[in-house]
């Protein structure tokens, strides 16, 4: 018996295996999109896992979820929206379309108004941390790197911004 | 009237501008300038001659014991600062009215008294004028609140900026569109549209040649606002709204964060993938495979031997030995004495000596030892023991 599968099966299975984000630009996104259904049960059967599809992004869900990561991520974006915010800088604009250096988060985190959130993560209380913690992002895709000290964002920071406005709606429910 | 030349009032204008513009303030934020206010600012700036000439160049005018700057004054301040206050879409709806009135009218009585035509191309000429400027000064006005609103000048909490950015989206800019969309039957835009048409035809064959000229300048000026209505038009749809509903995005994202921020620890945040498995086609999975067979990969043959004739373990039997020391004694040399009498057990182990060794620690009996004499030589199956000659007696009478 043959086993059919779609013509980058492996960089998909590989890149989504790892939690990585596959971005729409990515040459096996449009294989992935094609066959979407295909992955969906492949995931959902092999390993119980959810898969999701946006327009712009694709990326698995697993029962148990990689929480210290995901809250680190939320609390430096958090902070990075609202210093840039602060400064006066339209943040979506520039997460959209503009590019960071890494000197100037550094900027932002040294002189933020939540010094002591930041101070009492591991992953953000100093340079080095804050280093490490971009490159696990970068490792998921949810930024791109364009030289050594500087990168920008890919749609799959949407992510966490529609965790933000969630949490704004059920907020004002709450009121 | 004034009997005074223009160029001295806008002298005096330019000279006290300080004092004016205070006044202008005031009475923007209260609508009217309290008397002792009035005094209050004039004494201020010792300016005596001042509140003279305010009055003398109808600067300013009395409302019962209060002031107020005369609407021309205030609207040219208000102009030259450009901080009039947006206007109402409702209230630029009345230009509407009024153009369609004017053009029933000149439409109606076009061959009619030309006198009362003239008059009413003149008064459409105001109203589109009027109309112009309302969108213009909105416009401007507009822009500058959601800039404003954007930079949190006032530092406003975000929620409050949602509100506000709701505001003029569902206030002014909304309805704005509705007026200058040209796409819209009811907007003034087409109905703009309307009498340019009819003036078109009017500039090229009406009869009466100044008639025909002020409707060749009235067609000009409606070409020339048309055209700035498509411009502010597009002004609010792709600056301006999406501006707004920018601002309104960001606040409800800042204001998710910042609720987020409060509680950081203790908040669900997104799902990530958590990898807890090996992967059927990753590299690790070919070495995980080789390490679990690699286990059972056996070098040497075993075999396993059944024990048939297992011999029964050698236990010591204190109780008996040392009846056997203490009828023995006095023993001259104790180890000899051991593997005397522990010939019958089969042969002499270490473990058989060390246990009869536990007999000398017995309180009935009394160990001494002669340094000079030959050492004893006891050859166990596992050793061989070098030991003194240990004399042994009974203890006490």
């Amino acid at each position: 018996m043959e086993f059919e599968n779609p013509r980058y099966h492996k960089q998909i299975v590989d890149d989504l295996m790892t939690g990585k984000f596959i971005l729409a630009k990515e040459r096996h996104f449009e294989d992935l999109k094609e066959n979407a259904s295909y992955y969906d049960n492949f995931f959902k059967n092999s390993f119980g896992y959810e898969f999701i599809l946006t327009p712009n992004y694709a990326y698995l869900i697993s029962t148990e979820t990689n929480e210290n990561l995901s809250r680190d991520i939320c609390i430096f974006l958090a902070i990075l929206c609202y210093e840039l915010d602060k400064n006066g800088i339209n943040f979506l604009d520039k997460m959209e379309y503009g590019d960071f250096s890494v000197d100037e988060i550094e900027e932002l985190f040294e002189h933020t108004a939540f010094e002591d959130l930041v101070k009492s993560n591991n992953q953000l209380k100093d340079t080095d941390s804050r280093r490490k913690l971009l490159r696990a992002i970068n490792n998921k895709n949810i930024t791109v790197k364009h030289s050594e000290d500087r990168f920008s964002f890919t749609p799959a920071y949407n992510v966490f911004i529609d965790f933000a406005k969630d949490l704004a709606n059920k907020s004002q429910i709450v009121l | 009237m004034i009997n005074e030349e223009p160029i001295s009032i806008f002298n005096f204008i330019s000279r006290h501008f300080d004092v004016i513009n205070e006044l202008y303030t005031v009475q923007k934020e209260e609508r009217i300038i309290q008397k002792e206010i009035f005094e209050k600012i004039c004494s201020k700036y010792n300016a005596e001659g001042i509140r003279k000439t305010l009055f003398r160049y109808k600067i300013v005018k009395p409302v019962q014991e209060d002031f107020e700057l005369r609407d021309v004054y205030y609207n040219v301040i208000e102009y030259i600062l450009v901080e009039f206050r947006p206007m109402l879409p409702d209230e630029i709806e009345k230009y509407g009215q009024s153009i369609s009135d004017l053009f029933m009218k000149i439409k109606e009585g076009v061959y009619g008294d030309k006198l009362i035509l003239s008059e009413r191309i003149i008064a459409l000429s105001e109203e589109v004028k009027k109309f112009t400027e309302a969108v213009e000064k909105n416009k401007i006005r507009l822009l500058a609140e959601t800039r404003e609103l954007k930079a949190n000048v006032k530092r406003i909490d975000y929620s409050e900026k949602i509100q506000k950015a709701s505001h003029w989206t569902g206030y002014y800019i909304l309805p704005m569109n509705r007026i200058l969309d040209v796409n819209y039957s009811e907007s003034i835009t087409n109905k703009l549209f309307n009498v340019s048409e009819f003036v078109n035809q009017k500039r090229l064959n009406f009869e009466d040649e100044g008639l025909r000229s002020m409707f060749e300048r009235l067609h000009k000026q409606l070409i020339h606002t048309i055209d700035d209505t498509r411009a502010n038009h597009k002004t609010f749809i792709n600056e301006l709204l999406p501006f707004i509903e920018r601002i309104k995005t960001e606040s409800l994202i800042l204001t998710g964060w910042i609720n987020f921020l409060k509680k950081p620890y203790k908040t669900p945040t997104p799902k990530l993938f958590k990898n807890e498995r090996n992967n059927p086609i990753s590299d690790k999975m070919f070495l995980n495979t080789k390490e679990y067979f690699e286990m059972f990969q056996t070098t040497e043959d075993v075999y396993i031997d059944e024990d048939i004739d297992q011999i029964p373990r050698w236990m010591f039997n204190k109780t008996l030995y040392k009846t056997k020391l203490q009828v023995s004694l006095p023993v001259n040399d104790f180890f000899k004495w051991c593997n005397t009498e522990i010939k019958h057990e089969g042969e002499l182990t270490n473990e058989k000596l060390l246990s009869l060794m536990t007999l000398l620690f017995d309180e009935s009996i009394q160990i001494s030892a002669d340094e000079k004499s030959d050492k004893t030589i006891i050859n166990t199956v596992n050793s061989k023991f070098i030991v003194p000659k240990l004399k042994v007696t009974k203890n006490g009478i």
